[in-house]
């Protein structure tokens, strides 16, 4: 750097006006930092504060304990859930009716999707259909394909799969849809096919609204297979909180809950992390 | 006999609330190697008639010939560029100039050069790994033209490329299009409602008037080439902004 260069300010050198800008720069970035702080502070004092008033109402007898067991029963009751022999079993059934749900209903929603999208006469053969059963609460179906499919797991698994392939089908049709006509026009005028524009243009153009479906997809999934051992099952995640239930074991019911939650929550992060892999640029 | 070559064409189309004519009785020539602009207001037909020439649209009537033979479907020695530089925002810079060379199968060896060389061109040299998003609308722009050239397509159509860009960043823009024109001896046809990009521009312009969509004249353009911002001061440039301004009956 040149040591004689004199700012446009009289009496202040570059030296000096670097300094400050430095100075500036590194303020910024502390201010920045103890907002970040905080907001992770008020966060966890909130959620502290929400199990405060939990075991304080509990322990004071607001609420009988077995009802409403307090966070200490619940630690507790985790504890012994989780060392029970029938846990594992349990979650191992639930956990292969939930993928298996969730691959079948999210592969079929996308080649759905994309045969509906791309074919004209499919789209007129099929979409009316799919629209019209896309509206009723597919939940409704449960009772019937355990009368169908049984107790065991392919119930469960169909439930999952009607639940969760359409949020699949709607949005792979929405992204391939959804694409602006004149970039559809320069493949064309480029001579591309069918094949080369879903290739080039249409597939990576859908893929942010797909994998918004494959958030809604897995939250589905989880919940269908639950709901269909709520309704007849012999073994399984819900079908233990609908035993413990029945027990008035209400802190284990609780703490199963929780386990089901985090699980749930750590794969639809997981799902997050990869569509920002996946998707790795920024729209126009 | 021109390369391209109209004869009354019409383009209607069928819409829900019944038949709308587009474009009648059009009809005229396009030599190897000519700027043409076709100028208008909106819903003259202008972006028709260059969806027709590209064979992305069927006219209704009349002929069109293109080289000697009928023209009814996409070319590779056509090239289309829109208002919106329409660049994959997932492909960098270099990606995007490649499409053409990808989707038509060209050599891989000599799409690479072709693409620096490019970029060279329109001014990008450096910004090859940037993703689309990282760059301003202008820059865009300059992509665009560069991937317009990339399979070396014989004719140019352009629909109001510069149309969304701010006035100085749009003349810069008219200038090194035409240097690119000059440089290659493309035969362009450029789609703006801007009267005097088009003479700026061009060596013909096609002067059209809607409802429905005719050619209402040519206007050859009496003005020197090589061409600077300078013959915006020709008295004969100014003529020729009236002359067209009366034809389309703008001037109150
Ligand atoms: N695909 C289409 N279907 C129906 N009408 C169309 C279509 N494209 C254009 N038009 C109509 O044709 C007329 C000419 O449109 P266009 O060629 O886009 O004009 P310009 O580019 O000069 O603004 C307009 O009235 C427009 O609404
Ligand atoms: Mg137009």
């Amino acid at each position: 750097m040149d040591m004689s260069a004199k700012s446009a300010l009289p009496g202040t050198s570059t030296i000096a006006r670097d300094d400050a800008v430095a100075r500036f720069i590194a303020n910024e970035k502390r201010t920045a930092q103890q907002r970040l702080i905080r907001n992770r502070l008020l966060a966890l004092g909130f959620g502290l504060l929400v199990i405060a008033i939990w075991h304080i109402s509990t322990e004071a007898g607001f609420v009988h304990r077995l009802i409403i067991p307090s966070p200490i029963d619940t630690f507790w009751a985790t504890g012994r859930v989780m060392s029970a022999e029938y846990f594992w079993p349990n979650v191992g059934v639930t956990l292969s009716e939930i993928a298996w749900g969730f691959a079948i209903g999210l592969s079929s929603g996308v080649v759905f999707g994309v045969l509906v999208a791309m074919f004209d006469t499919v789209r007129a053969t099929i979409y009316p259909y799919l629209v019209a059963l896309q509206a009723p609460p597919k939940i409704v179906l449960a009772p019937i394909f355990v009368t169908w499919f049984g107790f065991d797991q392919p119930s469960k698994i169909a439930i999952a799969v009607v639940m969760s392939f359409f949020p699949m089908f709607l949005n792979t049709l929405t992204g391939l849809s959804s694409v602006d006509p004149n970039a559809v026009k320069l493949m064309r005028s480029l001579t591309a096919g069918r094949w080369k524009t879903f290739r080039y243009l249409l597939l990576p153009n859908a893929l942010p609204i797909m994998m918004a479906g494959v958030k809604l997809c897995w939250t589905l999934a989880v919940l269908g297979v639950i709901v269909g051992e709520f309704v007849g099952a012999s073994a399984g995640i819900g079908y233990l909180i609908y035993a413990m239930n029945f027990q008035l074991d209400i802190a284990g019911v609780f703490s199963l809950i929780i386990l089901l939650s985090v699980f749930t929550l750590v794969i639809y992060q997981l799902i997050e992390w990869l569509e920002s892999r996946i998707i790795f640029w920024k729209q126009l | 006999m021109g390369l391209i070559e109209g004869a009354n064409l019409d383009k209607v189309y069928s819409t829900a609330t019944g038949p709308l004519v587009a474009l009648t009785n059009v009809s005229f020539t396009i030599n190897e190697g000519e700027f043409i602009s076709l100028v208008g207001p909106s819903g003259c037909g202008k972006s028709t008639l260059l969806s027709i020439l590209g064979g992305l649209e069927q006219k209704t009537d009349g002929d069109l010939i293109l080289a000697g033979q009928h023209h009814d479907a996409p070319r590779r020695d056509i090239g289309m560029m829109f208002q919106t530089s329409v660049l994959f925002p997932w492909r960098t810079i270099r990606q995007n100039v490649r499409l053409p060379g990808e989707i038509l199968g060209l050599d891989k060896k000599q799409q690479a050069d072709r693409t620096d060389e490019l970029l060279d061109l329109v001014g990008l040299n450096g910004f090859g790994e940037r993703f689309p998003g990282e760059l301003s609308g202008g820059m865009r722009q300059r992509v665009a033209l560069a991937r317009l050239l990339a399979h070396d397509p014989r004719v140019l159509l352009m629909d109001e490329p510069f149309g969304a860009l701010d006035e100085f960043t749009r003349e810069t823009m008219n200038v090194e299009l035409l240097r690119i024109w000059e440089k290659t001896g493309k035969t362009v046809v450029f789609v703006t409602h801007n009267i005097g990009e088009a003479v700026f521009l061009s060596d013909r312009i096609f002067v059209m008037t809607p409802r429905p969509g005719r050619l209402e004249g040519i206007v050859e353009v009496d003005l020197p080439r090589p061409r600077t911002t300078e013959v915006m001061r020709d008295p004969r440039y100014t003529e020729h902004v009236y002359d067209i301004r009366r034809m389309l009956g703008v001037d109150h």
